[in-house]
C-alpha cells in the first residue's frame, strides 16, 4: 500500500514515478512478510538442526542464529532482495525531489517555520560517514538545503507500505497518547525530541500536549529545515534546532519531557551514554524520559532478535545490534535514573488496531509482550516498544 | 560515502565485497542478478500501469492498482517462495 503525503511538500510524481514507488511497497510487502516466514521455516528446518548438530545446541544469541542462516538458501534470497528493495526505496523518489527542488524551495519559504542552525556545529561520524538505511548522501545529502528531508519524506512513504500511517507520524501517535492515558495527571510543559529527523514524530507531542513548548533537534541541518517547513503547513508550532542531543544547550532541570523514536540505535555506545545522561541533567525533577526503540536482545528468541539485527549488517545501521545488546534499565541507571523508576511497554500501532488498543496497553487492561515477533518488525500487526523512567 | 569502518564490530568474515556492498550468494554475481530481476520487474510494472490508465480512459473499470501490483509480483516472485 501506498501513501499520499499530507503536506504541500508530497510529491507532484509523474505516473511513472507513483508506479516505481507502488512496486516497491508492494515489494517490501513480500519480503517483509511472505519471504520473512520462508526464512523462519528455513531456520526451523534447515539452519538450527545444522548449528545443533555441530555445536550440540541451538542458538543462543541473535549472532549465532545469523551464523546459522548466513548460506541458508532462504537466508540468501530474503537478504538479497531486501537490500535490492531499500536502494529502490530512495531511488523512486530522487528524480522527483530533484525535479520538484525549485518548487520544494517556494514552498517553503512560504511557511517558514521556527528553525535555528548552527553553521558551526560539527555533524558527528555516524550521521554523515555512512549511508544510513542505505539512503546515498543519509541525512547530509544536500547540505542545509531540502533535499535530504524530501527524500527521507518521500521515501520512508514507500518504505513504510503504509504502516507508518499518511503522515508517518504512527509511532509518534501511538506512543504520545499512550503515555498521555498512562499518566493523566501528568501535563508537560515543555517537551524536547531529540534526534527528529524530519519531526514526523515530534508533531504528535504537540497534538498531544497542545499547550507544552515542543523543541525538535537534530545533528543533520538538511531535515531539519525541510521539519521545520513541514510542521508549519500543518499548523504546528513546533522550534527546531541543529543541535546535537549528546551535547544539549538547555539548562539543567529545564524540560518535563525527553523523546526519541528510533534514534539511539544509530549512536554509538559512548554518545548514546551521554544522551541519556544529558536527558536526566535537563529533566525537571518529576519529568519523563522516553524512547521509542528496538526491542532488546535479551528479550527475545535468538532467531526474532537477529531478524531486527539483520539491518545493523545489511541495512548501514553499524550501532544497531550494539544498541540491541544493551539492557534498558541498566543504562537508564547508568545515566542518573533511579532502577525503580524504570519502565518499559508494548504499545500496540495506533493506526492498525485503533485507539481502544493503546488505552487498553496504557491501563493495564492487554499488556503486550516485549518479545513477541510483531514488536518493532514492520510488517502486518506491528507494535511499537519503549521504554523510560522518571526523574525524581 | 558507506565508511567500512563504521561496520558492525561483530561482522563475520565476507559478509561484504571489496567495495562495501552485502554479499549473499556463493556467487557474487547472483546478488547483481537478484537486482536485476527486481529493476525489470519494476520496468515492466511500470508498462503495466501505463496499459491499465490507456484501458481505462477506453472504458475499462478502475482497478485497486495497490491489489493488482501485488497479484502482480506475487505472480512473478513466485518460483523464491519456500526457498
Amino acid at each position: 500500500m501506498t501513501v499520499e503525503l499530507q503536506h504541500p511538500m508530497k510529491a507532484d510524481a509523474t505516473a511513472e514515478e507513483v508506479a516505481r514507488g507502488r512496486f516497491v511497497s508492494g515489494m517490501r510487502g513480500l519480503i517483509l512478510n511472505d519471504l520473512a516466514a520462508d526464512m523462519r521455516d528455513g531456520y526451523e528446518k534447515r539452519a538450527e538442526p545444522a548449528f545443533r548438530k555441530e555445536h550440540g545446541r541451538a542458538p543462543e544469541t541473535s549472532r549465532e542464529a545469523h551464523q546459522a542462516l548466513r548460506g541458508d538458501p532462504a537466508f540468501n534470497i530474503y537478504s538479497a532482495m531486501r537490500v535490492q528493495a531499500q536502494k529502490m526505496v530512495w531511488a523512486s523518489v530522487a528524480d522527483g525531489v530533484a525535479r520538484e527542488s525549485d518548487r520544494l524551495a517556494a514552498e517553503a519559504a512560504n511557511a517558514p517555520g521556527s528553525l535555528a542552525l548552527n553553521p558551526d556545529l560539527e555533524v558527528p561520524r555516524n550521521v554523515h560517514a555512512v549511508d544510513v538505511h542505505l539512503m546515498p548522501g543519509s541525512y547530509v545529502r544536500g547540505g542545509d538545503g531540502l533535499e535530504a528531508g524530501a527524500v527521507y519524506d518521500r521515501g520512508l512513504a514507500i518504505f513504510s507500505m503504509g504502516l507508518m500511517g499518511a503522515n508517518l507520524d504512527d509511532i509518534g501517535l501511538s506512543m504520545a497518547n499512550y503515555i498521555k492515558l498512562r499518566f493523566p495527571d501528568f501535563a508537560p510543559k515543555r517537551i524536547l525530541d531529540t534526534g527528529c529527523t524530519i519531526g514526523h514524530n515530534t508533531l504528535p507531542w504537540k497534538l498531544a500536549y497542545p499547550d507544552a513548548e515542543v523543541i525538535a533537534i537534530d545533528a543533520a541541518p538538511g531535515p531539519l529545515a525541510y521539519g521545520a517547513a513541514r510542521a508549519r503547513m500543518q499548523d504546528q508550532d513546533v522550534h527546531f534546532e541543529q543541535m546535537l542531543a549528546d551535547d544539549l544547550k538547555f539548562d539543567d532541570n529545564s524540560m518535563d519531557v525527553v523523546w526519541s523514536s528510533m534514534f539511539l540505535h544509530e549512536l554509538s555506545k559512548k554518545q548514546r551514554a551521554k544522551v541519556l545522561s544529558e536527558a536526566y541533567r535537563v529533566l525537571k525533577p518529576g519529568g519523563l524520559m522516553v524512547h521509542m526503540e528496538l526491542p532488546p536482545n535479551g528479550e527475545m528468541s535468538a532467531f526474532d532478535g537477529f531478524y531486527l539485527d539483520w539491518d545493523s549488517y545489511y541495512n548501514n545501521e553499524p550501532y544497531y545490534k550494539g544498541f540491541r545488546d544493551e539492557n534498558p534499565p541498566e543504562i537508564c541507571a547508568k545515566a542518573g535514573f533511579a532502577e525503580e523508576d524504570f519502565f518499559q511497554f508494548v504499545v500496540p500501532s495506533i493506526g492498525i488496531y485503533g485507539e481502544d488498543a493503546v488505552a487498553k496497553a496504557a491501563t493495564g487492561d492487554a499488556q503486550e509482550a516485549v518479545g513477541q515477533e510483531t514488536v518493532g518488525r514492520l510488517a502486518d500487526g506491528v507494535m511499537w516498544f519503549g521504554f523510560g523512567a522518571w526523574k525524581r | 560515502m558507506s565508511d567500512k569502518l563504521l561496520q558492525p564490530e561483530d561482522s563475520p568474515p565476507g559478509l561484504y565485497d571489496e567495495n562495501g556492498n552485502a554479499r549473499f550468494f556463493a556467487d557474487p554475481a547472483m546478488d547483481r542478478f537478484v537486482a536485476v530481476v527486481m529493476n525489470l520487474a519494476q520496468e515492466v510494472w511500470v508498462q503495466e500501469e501505463r496499459l491499465l490508465a490507456l484501458e481505462e480512459d477506453k472504458g475499462r473499470a478502475p482497478v485497486n492498482r495497490d491489489a493488482v501490483a501485488k497479484e502482480f509480483i506475487d505472480r512473478v516472485f513466485a518460483p523464491v517462495r519456500g526457498a
